[in-house]
């Protein structure tokens, strides 16, 4: 099958793509974020929890939501779990009200290397949703709505 | 009724008059006779609120082998880059278990916490690989011992956290990661916004992330070298509409700028020349010059654009929650314990074979 010009270079776009933003965005680092993942969390401590948010710490660098994580035995334990910087969130119109105390969420991360339970145990909040999978907020302009104008270089005709 | 339909049509038609000529869209070729607002002073207006996120980063990627490339790819990069992010919002199998142990690391959040952009950067209508557009490769010039200096810093970060005082300025709250406090300023990953306020004696540049505001003294003289600012020393002169700042006397602390999207070092005397241009309505265009001969084999410039961001400016108080600098440290003193510990166990092991039987039984009660 002839591939046209156009195909190959969409083609090599969209490789491109997977360069430019996995390079530039996805990979975890020693300063993904304002700190480093791999310094605080443990790698080898994945955790899966699962429970109702308790509250909503929405501070700078980074929010923290908390949740009484259910244990094999019915009892449950204070987590708090790290997320990204709040003010991404606020251009997108949400707050910490979004995250309402009671909602049941699930989190895969990893728990901090410190293994300090005290208020909570922490973890990095790689992974969080709804009770039914569903992400809690979605990310497709960059600021979680989906082609909310928000990018101004988004606003191009 | 016949009166008011009049004047409502001529009302539309006073207030298309009004708005003359279409302004040109972001990212569209220039209009060289773009007039910008102009203060009491007479001087360009470059206050607002402004943003450099872009898909677009200081540095080309190897797919790419030029600095302007058709539109065409520029739609396709978009198209992947927003491709990721509806593949990061497909739901989770709510049974799916934990992430695996050790792999490619801890890794970052689900990607609605990020805000890098959606657009590959069009500059005077071109289509932009790089900010860098010296050296012509779009490669930062490293020496070799900026190589090197580079290498053992990376080293380090990964190894040492020992003082809170070696980590990252990022870590430590004082500038935001990366080079995104500047100059010269980078887009990161997200908090990608700076307000500019200006007077006829000094421009103030606020930058959202970690909320430092950059003040340049126009037609001033550098300070002492001694008195370093986390964001250097900055002095500005206009060159006809366009401000010119010049920077040096950097902290060393802010030497090193790591982020996922650049990674650049500046030595205490480095320099740093920007200018600032008013293009369009809602751009300035914004180049950049970086000198540092100990590190870098040849002055690199970069061109960019701000652009016009809308809502405020949000604070950035670092300080406030960052559990993650006394996380870093606490982290690698219980790292140092467990060692300790395993290794306090072994030598009784070796010293004492009636304590060793004693602890391996325990051992094994215990589990």
């Amino acid at each position: 099958m002839k591939i046209g010009r156009s195909t190959k270079l969409a083609v090599a776009g969209v490789v491109a793509a997977a360069g430019l933003v996995t390079a530039g965005v996805m990979k975890s680092d020693e300063a993904s974020a304002h700190h480093a993942f791999s310094a605080e969390f443990d790698a080898n401590a994945p955790v899966l929890l699962r429970g109702e948010v308790t509250r909503a710490e929405w501070v700078n660098p980074h929010t923290w939501i908390h949740l009484a994580n259910v244990e094999e035995d019915g009892t449950t334990t204070a987590w708090m779990v790290e997320g990204g910087t709040p003010n991404t969130l606020l251009r997108a119109g949400l707050n910490r009200k979004t995250i309402k105390p009671g909602t049941e969420i699930i989190v895969r991360g990893y728990q901090s290397k410190d293994r300090l339970c005290a208020p909570a145990c922490k973890a990095n909040g790689r992974d969080i949703t709804f009770a039914d999978g569903n992400k809690i907020f979605m990310g497709s302009s960059g600021t979680g709505a989906p082609d909310d104008g928000s990018d101004p270089r988004a606003k191009r005709k | 009724m016949r009166s008011a339909m009049k004047f409502m049509i001529g009302a539309s038609f006073a207030a298309l008059a009004l708005a003359g000529p279409a302004a040109a869209e972001i990212g569209e070729k220039w209009d060289p006779n773009y007039e910008p607002p102009r203060m009491a002073d007479g001087t360009p207006s470059m206050q607002g609120i402004w943003t450099s996120a872009s898909l677009t980063v200081l540095e080309r990627g190897d797919q790419f082998n030029a600095l302007v490339v058709p539109e065409a790819v520029a739609v396709a990069v978009e198209t992947g880059a927003m491709a990721m992010k509806n593949s990061d919002n497909k739901p989770t199998d709510p049974d799916a278990p934990a992430p695996e142990a050790g792999g490619a690391g801890v890794g970052g959040y689900n990607t609605f916490w990020m805000d890098y952009g959606t657009k590959v950067a069009r500059i005077n209508g071109e289509v932009r690989t790089s900010w860098l557009v010296e050296p012509e490769n779009g490669k930062l010039p490293w020496s070799e011992d900026g190589k090197n200096l580079l290498a053992n810093l990376r080293k380090s970060f990964g190894e040492n956290m020992d003082d809170p005082e070696i980590r990252s300025s990022g870590e430590r709250c004082t500038v935001g990661f990366g080079s995104t406090g500047g100059p010269p300023m980078l887009n990161v990953l997200y908090n990608n916004n700076y307000q500019i306020v200006q007077e006829s004696d000094t421009v103030a540049i606020v930058v959202e992330m970690n909320h430092n505001t950059r003040l340049v003294r126009m037609n001033d003289e550098h300070r002492p070298a001694n008195m370093a600012g986390w964001l250097g020393d900055s002095v500005g002169k206009w060159e006809g509409d366009t401000l010119v700042v010049h920077s040096t006397n950097f902290h060393p602390g802010n030497a090193y700028r790591g982020a996922i999207r650049h990674r650049i070092y500046l030595t205490d005397d480095a320099e740093v020349v920007e200018r600032f241009t008013r293009v369009s309505a809602e751009e300035i265009f914004y180049e950049f010059a970086v000198t540092d001969p100990e590190i870098y084999d040849q002055t690199w410039k970069g061109e960019m654009t701000l652009i016009a961001a809308e809502g405020p400016i949000y604070e950035y108080a670092c300080h406030e929650g960052n559990y993650s600098l006394p996380g870093i440290l606490g982290g690698a003193r219980k790292e140092e314990a467990d060692a300790a510990a395993a290794a306090a166990a072994v030598d009784t092991v070796t010293s004492d074979s009636s304590t060793t039987k004693r602890t391996v039984t325990r051992t094994y009660v215990n589990k």
